[in-house]
């Protein structure tokens, strides 16, 4: 299976991940994902048709409770460290330009 | 007199008790020699000398007035820096949050607060616990105690040298894929991985949900046992921790006990290439542990070599959606200047940008691709769907056997440097590590006897085994430790 990673996609995935990059480190993770992916071809060779997946780290069982008020103590912990910010919340540029 | 060398949460206890030093005289004792010594190791981000003597004074009044103590009153330990100590630092060892100060205390913190334990400060670790070396620190590197030149392990390997270099008497790491049990092994302790669920993850700031566990580094397999037992137990805060009943065989496992167990010896975890010394101390300890009247039996675990693949699908995947919470907002101190930004992504992007290291942003963008339309079903299905594999594999291994023993690493410490270039090379560290992390399984490190040297930078390097047990059986695992322990050679 050739690599799916070229300097579009890469570029495309970090800007998903709202990282930026500069081209120097474009280029070292695009080899190093192609490098990786390559060990992930193993996987492939494996008859997974009928596996179901594992969502989890557990074989969780539901468990159901009443929907009760609660006082949440850590309300606006953090914002104290923010330059701009009102009543607990914190101001930030807009959105869209 | 006493030594920091030789104490232990137990030697600690019964000196205390018994008057031959306060809580106080100890952790400042401990204090005094971390200056002396981190200079060299690097164990620690950070220290918390004002809040530990504090505490340490609390301990000693109480001691005073008569009051009964538990065990792990004025015990002076280490916490990795993922874990949330309320006000103090907590950077995971990630430059995004060199300026966070957690606003509350992890339910582990917690309940070690409760028993009055006493925190002497933060340990380095792989940013965002994503490393087996500590290099990927965002602050500085940590080195093995006993061969400055090579690395201590990761991600806990600040946590595994501040115990190794007697710098703690114990401490509390994370694993997600070995990085307890690498590091301790690295180091010459003893590090316990509890069964996915038995310890809260509140307050522990989040890599795998699906496999991140919180977990002890000591010196003895007897601390170990004590210290999981004082943080297991179910959690509102983290709902997949389950309510547990550990009773008295965590500390009191009987010899009669240990010989109804059966260890499985899995050949894929005996491969050939394994290094020669290493292949020699897992080989001593089964002549030891058969010293016991223990029994044996070979076995298979056949999906094991898909565990690294499979692990560095899934961990990825979660890694992008875990840390896309680090916004560069919320637990930054932003700086006026970056307010200056003309919308919020730029914020996002130049944060994020700036403030993560190399292998945190390859793990981001990798897992971005493999949770992205078009590849997910080819690669993050795939991998949960061989994550069942390696787990129906334990599955089907403790129908035969009740323990399973192996190698923690390939070789001993590695050389700092030696493997951070190659990510995968890295990756490879977590070989025999990571499919118990795969099928949630509690596992346990213990040094082999006789590869640690009691003289530093003799060039003699410790070598781990360890010891993998059914779901929430650590009692079978620490029992078998316990044993080991007391064998004279």
């Amino acid at each position: 299976m050739p690599s799916p990673i070229n300097k579009k996609l890469l570029k495309h995935l970090a800007e998903l991940a709202r990282i930026e990059l500069n081209s120097r480190e474009e280029e070292r993770l695009s080899k190093d994902l192609q490098e990786i992916l390559s060990h992930f071809e193993e996987l492939q060779q494996l008859d997974t048709s009928e596996v179901k997946p594992m969502t989890g780290g557990t074989s969780l069982k539901n468990i159901f409770r009443e929907d009760e008020e609660r006082q949440n103590k850590y309300a606006g912990a953090g914002a104290e460290v923010f330059p701009e910010k009102e009543g607990g919340f914190l101001k930030v540029p807009p959105v869209f330009e | 007199m006493y030594s920091l060398r030789n104490l232990t949460i137990k030697s600690f206890h019964e000196g205390l008790v018994e008057k031959k030093f306060s809580a106080l005289e100890i952790t400042q004792a401990f204090f005094s020699y971390i200056k002396e010594t981190d200079k060299r190791i690097g164990a620690y981000l950070n220290l918390n000398e004002d809040g530990a003597v504090m505490a340490a004074e609390r301990v000693d009044i109480a001691l005073a007035q008569g009051e009964s103590l538990g065990a792990l009153a004025g015990v002076p330990l280490a916490v990795k820096d993922n874990i949330l100590i309320k006000s103090l630092p907590a950077t995971a060892g990630s430059k995004s949050l060199e300026n966070y100060i957690a606003s509350y205390s992890a339910g582990v913190i917690q309940k070690l607060k409760k028993e009055k334990a006493i925190f002497l400060g933060k340990t380095n670790l792989d940013e965002f616990a994503m490393g087996a070396s500590t290099e990927n620190s965002g602050f500085h590197i940590t080195r093995n105690p006993h061969d400055p030149t090579r690395v201590p392990g990761g991600s806990s390997g600040g946590s595994a040298a501040a115990v190794a270099a007697h710098m703690a008497i114990a401490a509390l790491g994370s694993e997600t894929g070995g990085s307890i049990r690498q590091p301790a092994g690295f180091c010459g302790v003893v590090g316990l991985k509890p069964t996915y669920g038995a310890v809260s993850r509140s307050g522990l700031i989040a890599m795998t949900s699906s496999l991140d566990q919180i977990g002890p580094i000591t010196k003895t397999v007897e601390d170990a046992a004590f210290l999981f037992k004082s943080i297991a137990g179910q959690d509102v805060y983290d709902s997949t921790s389950v309510e547990t009943s550990y009773g008295d065989e965590l500390m009191n496992p009987t010899l009669q006990g240990v010989r109804n167990l059966t260890i499985g010896l899995p050949n894929e975890y005996f491969p050939k290439e394994l290094d020669g010394e290493v292949g020699k101390a897992i080989e001593k300890v089964i002549l030891d542990l058969e010293t016991l009247k223990i029994k044996f039996k070979k076995i298979s675990l056949p999906f094991t070599k898909y565990a690294i693949p499979c692990y560095y699908i899934i961990v990825p995947a979660e890694v992008s959606a875990n840390l896309a919470r680090f916004d560069g907002i919320r637990y930054s101190r932003i700086d006026e200047k970056r307010l200056n930004a003309k919308t919020l992504k730029e914020i996002y992007t130049r944060q994020r940008g700036e403030g993560f290291g190399t292998e945190t942003k390859r793990r981001v963008i990798l897992g971005t691709f493999v949770l992205s339309s078009g590849y997910y079903d080819a690669y993050y299905q795939k991998a949960q769907q061989v994550r069942s594999l390696i787990k129906n594999d334990f599955e089907q291994a403790f129908k035969q056997v009740d323990v399973i023993l192996g190698p923690v690493s390939t070789t001993p410490a590695f050389k700092i440097g030696e493997k951070i270039s190659d990510p995968y090379e890295m990756y490879l560290c977590d070989l025999f590590l990571s499919p118990s992390n795969l099928a949630g399984n509690p596992a346990i490190s213990i040094p082999v006897k006789e590869t640690v040297s009691q003289v530093q930078g003799d060039g003699k390097l410790p070598i781990g085994f360890q010891l993998i047990g059914k779901h929430f059986r650590e009692a079978d695992i620490l029992a078998i430790g316990q044993y080991y322990e007391k064998i004279k050679r």
